[in-house]
């Protein structure tokens, strides 16, 4: 599968439709913005000059409580029936942490590095695990209570079933591997036990959760959706995956629409909540039951009365809309370049355009199993040879995505920019040093710069048969050809071409499928993509088969090549070991390893995030976490609204 | 007529079947991407894909999941009857998001077909009645203009005329007819007309081809020297037979865009059967997949047979066996 934000739906016979994207993050396949920190200035790919708005959010001055703030998507695109178990929508997290849900641990939901810091929020505080690292004691907070009709306190069981949730196969959660060193999580989802031994709750307040192996980033990984409180009197009911999206209660600022009129006296009488439709929208209204004094404003200000998404399926429709003061924003779309411009190039309106780090990485990918690219050089010459300009140029330019040398976004790696050690002039691509490394290859056989052994040529090249991606295909055919690589081009739609990919028989040489993001803000999140135990017959995401010994090739059917793959097993295990500091320079450590030993991409851009705010708009935060809008700290005046 | 009716709609099952055997077996056989690997999420697991696979009913033999598919549409499921499962791609039951859809479909294709009747039938009898004068060639002209212009193209423009421009009519979104019977309408004007212009200028070339035809007759000429009125003649003779492929071809164009209304349901945002088809298979969601296809199927079948048994009401010369 592909980056935090997977592609689904599109076409529009018009290309009046546009896609949304995403698994476990947000975002869009086309999406856009700036950087962090500060204010900064880029230019588009035209050349002219603009202001790119920064992640310091926005607001008039006079942000007021009240009215209804309007967003429209093409398509809600929520993969697991917007059930938080199942989920893995990027934007659909953000509703849930933000509005719906709230768990042990939560984010300020605001731009930049200091929007990826876990804080406490059903928690009182997030404690030091014991000096093994193993066992985590959480108290959490009195007054908290699930809204409507449910009206009661959140006690640590409702996370204890949220947990077991995870663990019971046919609810079909997403991320049980985030999970599986909970001492008896595993028992569990085998079917082995009924309950999991590694979560204790002496009283209705604490939770304690012993784990198998110290996991300095345990805080994070309860930020999850997933693990926030979950009511048992209602979850029981709907154990099918994603079926309890359209009953879910919660207990954050918000409730779905509809939710306090729904009859939970039994299994049979409950009946979905008539607020949420997966394809027509999903309304969310004040929860009565929420205590704004159990919260902070830091993380949730729950400034309008009413959320509303609605879906329409004309892309064009919903930024005129936006444009007009009819609609606050858009959705699971990214600002058409036009619009954009426009935006940018005037001074009043040059706020209402926003663009931010989606923390996610576009990239090549390369199979160390596949001739030519099991040869480290060829790899390194591509590296070299691609004008990675003319790839963001596709892409729309510098608003829609940051250039980048290195796999790991730049906020993982506490905002650091420095890898890159295939840098050209301009990113434009270097054919000469590409040659140069191309003549210590052994698919070189005249040593003139050029690959010309017989399999240079009728490379299969994957990609998408859409949008920018299509936009990509003669770059890099062009940029490959440069060095002797003859790309055999083969494009396919987002589903077929995810399951050829995934699909270890079909050994693909070298695909642009996809991007991947975060799923939470460490880069532990990235580094699972080479991670040689994670290699599967099918739906694998190490596509270049790094770490794959001779023995698993064997397994999977495929012929291990004659150069021995690297591995970086190792240096994942220690930097999942390593806590603070030293995390980040391990992690940065790992990243400049792998563009330098392995060189299982050419990573190109880091796509940025964009956001068109309507009229009405008088607050706006954008929510690094989640790579979206932070509906918790938007406001909207109704006054001049259409 | 009774036992052809009958006769009929055991052919109209059949058909039904056939066509839902052909998409079954098209999503499987083309390379549309496995549905349980999407549902395994971001970095699936042997188990996440094999319970996947078990949540989908993909685990199962074909012919095995072909006969549930069967089983339940007859005898109904979880979520009522007929039984036509749960989405892939929004989890939720297809059988009430069916109706809903079918609602605006419905809405938009009845009153887009009543308008184009009434437009393109008047528009190709005046042709041909008045041929080869300015009305005719002005008429056609028109017509052509129609013909030729893309959906899509004509929905934005009359958008950004009505809507944008002049503010007439309401924007894009479809409004329920039990909410607001006004705005129903109102929402409802644009895709109306966008829908029949294109068809009463298809049909008003066809009908205007088929009085010509049938004025060259030698019953119409009998018709005259008998001395009835130039009104008469066309009123009772020439216009029935001319019309009589057309509501076979009316018949046949109103059920197919049952479920083939994505453009313009795209472009004015309203959520039907076709934007939903759409959606689904680009999804890889099999149950809405063969939701719209078996809809669509049984549409175009049953209004087959009511074409015919008009047909036979209008034209003597047919007969129903």
């Amino acid at each position: 599968m592909a980056s935090r934000r997977t592609h689904l739906a599109l076409l529009g016979t018009v290309s009046l439709v546009g896609v949304l994207g995403i698994a476990a993050c947000g975002g869009s396949d086309d999406s856009s913005s700036t950087n962090t920190g500060s204010d900064t200035t880029a230019t588009d790919g035209g050349g002219g000059d603009v202001l790119a708005a920064s992640d310091t959010g926005f607001s008039t001055g006079s942000p007021k409580a009240g009215g209804t703030y309007r967003i429209a998507t093409p398509d809600l695109g929520f993969t697991g029936g917007f059930d938080p178990s199942a989920e893995y929508l990027g934007w659909a997290w953000g509703l849930q942490q933000q509005l719906l849900n709230r768990g042990l641990v939560g984010y300020r939901h605001i731009g930049g590095t200091a929007g990826t810091e876990p804080m406490p929020d059903l928690a009182e505080s997030i404690p030091e695990p014991t000096e093994d690292g193993t066992v985590w004691t959480f108290k959490i907070k009195k007054g908290v209570k699930f809204s409507p009709p449910l009206n009661r306190e959140v006690t640590t069981k409702d996370i204890v079933y949220a947990f077991e949730r995870m663990a019971t196969p046919s609810v079909g959660a997403q991320y049980p591997n985030y999970f599986t060193m909970i001492k008896g999580f595993k028992e569990m989802s085998d079917g082995k036990a009924k309950t999991i031994s590694g979560i204790a709750t002496p009283d209705d307040q604490t939770i304690v959760f012993t784990l198998t192996k110290a996991t300095p980033d345990f805080p994070y990984r309860l930020a999850m959706p997933a693990s926030a409180p979950i009511p048992p009197e209602v979850g029981k009911c709907h154990t099918k995956a994603g079926e309890y999206g359209r009953y879910q209660l919660g207990t954050g600022p918000y409730m779905i629409k509809g939710a306090d009129k729904m009859n939970i006296s039994s299994c049979d009488a409950q009946k979905p909540i008539p607020g949420f439709n997966p394809t027509d929208g999903i309304t969310f209204v004040r929860n009565p039951n929420y205590d704004a004094a159990t919260d902070s404003k830091e993380q949730r200000e729950a400034l309008p009365d009413v959320i509303d998404i609605s879906v329409n399926t004309n892309e064009k429709d919903v930024f005129d809309k936006v444009q007009a003061g009819e609609l606050e924003e858009a959705a699971g779309l990214s600002v058409p370049p036009e619009v954009a411009r426009k935006y940018v190039g005037d001074d009043t309106l040059k706020d209402r355009f926003r663009s931010n780090p989606e923390d996610s990485t576009n990239y090549v990918t390369m199979n160390l199993a596949v001739a030519p690219f099991d040869d480290i050089h060829v790899r390194k010459a591509l590296n070299y040879a691609v004008d990675k300009q003319a790839m963001q140029r596709a892409w729309g330019g510098k608003l829609y995505g940051d250039l980048t040398g290195h796999v790991i976004p730049p906020v993982l790696l506490d905002g650091d920019t420095s890898i890159d050690p295939y840098a050209t002039e301009n990113s434009a691509g270097d054919v000469e040093k590409a040659k140069e490394e191309m003549k210590q290859s052994a698919y070189d056989t005249n040593k003139d710069g050029i690959c010309d052994a017989p399999q240079c040529k009728g490379i299969v090249y994957l990609n998408r048969n859409y949008g920018a991606y299509a936009k990509i295909t003669p770059i890099l055919t062009q940029n490959a050809a440069a060095i002797g690589l003859g790309l055999d081009v083969k494009e396919l739609p987002t589903g077929p071409a995810y399951e050829t990919l995934q699909t270890v028989k079909n050994q693909v040489p070298i695909a642009t499928n996809a991007r991947w993001g975060k799923d939470y803000p460490d880069a532990t999140t990235f580094a699972v993509l080479f991670d040689g135990r994670n290699i599967l017959p099918t739906g694998n995401t190490n596509y270049s088969l790094v770490g794959m010994t001779p023995e698993q090739a064997k397994k999977l059917g495929i012929a291990y090549p004659k150069t021995p793959i690297p591995s970086v097993d190792a240096d994942i295990d220690k930097c999942n070991d390593t806590a603070g500091e030293d995390r980040i320079q391990c992690w940065k450590d790992f990243d400049t390893k792998l563009m330098t030993e392995v060189v299982p991409w050419v990573p190109y851009m880091n796509a940025l995030h964009t956001n068109l705010l309507g009229p009405a708009v008088t607050k706006w935060e954008y929510d690094q976490d989640a790579g979206e809008s932070a509906l918790a700290h938007v406001a909207v005046d109704p006054s001049l609204q259409k | 007529m009774g036992r052809f009716i009958i006769r009929r709609l055991i052919w109209t099952v059949f058909i039904v079947l056939l066509v839902s055997v052909l998409t079954f077996l098209i999503f499987f056989v083309l390379p549309s991407g496995d549905p349980a690997l999407r549902f395994a999420g971001k970095q699936p697991t042997a188990e996440l894909i094999a319970q996947a696979r078990a949540n989908l009913g993909l685990d199962k033999s074909l012919p095995e999941q072909y006969w549930l598919f069967l089983k339940h549409l007859v005898t109904g499921d979880e979520y009522g009857w007929p039984g036509l499962g749960y989405s892939f791609h929004t989890r939720d039951a297809v059988l009430p998001e069916l109706i809903n859809r079918a609602r605006v479909t419905g809405s938009i294709i009845i009153g887009g077909a009543a308008l184009w009747m009434l437009i393109g039938v008047p528009v190709g009898v005046i042709s041909a009645l008045k041929r080869r004068t300015i009305w005719d060639r002005g008429l056609m002209g028109v017509c052509l203009f129609f013909v030729s212009a893309p959906v899509f193209w004509l929905a934005l423009l009359s958008l950004l005329i009505f809507w944008k421009k002049l503010h007439w009519l309401p924007g894009t979104g479809y409004v329920a007819f039990a909410e607001s019977p006004g705005q129903w309408f109102a929402h409802l004007i644009l895709p109306w007309c966008v829908l029949a212009l294109l068809y009463a200028a298809i049909y008003a070339r066809i009908v205007r081809a088929n009085m010509i035809d049938v004025v060259s007759e030698d019953y119409i000429r009998t018709a005259y020297a008998k001395g009835l009125s130039p009104r008469r003649v066309v009123m009772h003779h020439e216009l029935k037979p001319a019309l009589a492929p057309v509501v076979a071809l009316f018949a046949t164009d109103l059920g197919a865009l049952v479920g083939g209304t994505i453009v313009t349901e795209t472009v004015f945002n309203m959520q039907g059967l076709g934007n939903w088809l759409l959606i689904a298979a680009n999804n890889n969601d099999l149950p809405v997949t063969m939701a719209v296809t078996i809809v669509v199927a049984a549409a175009v079948s049953l209004l087959t047979l009511v074409a015919d048994v008009l047909l036979a009401a209008i034209d003597p010369r047919v007969r129903l066996q």
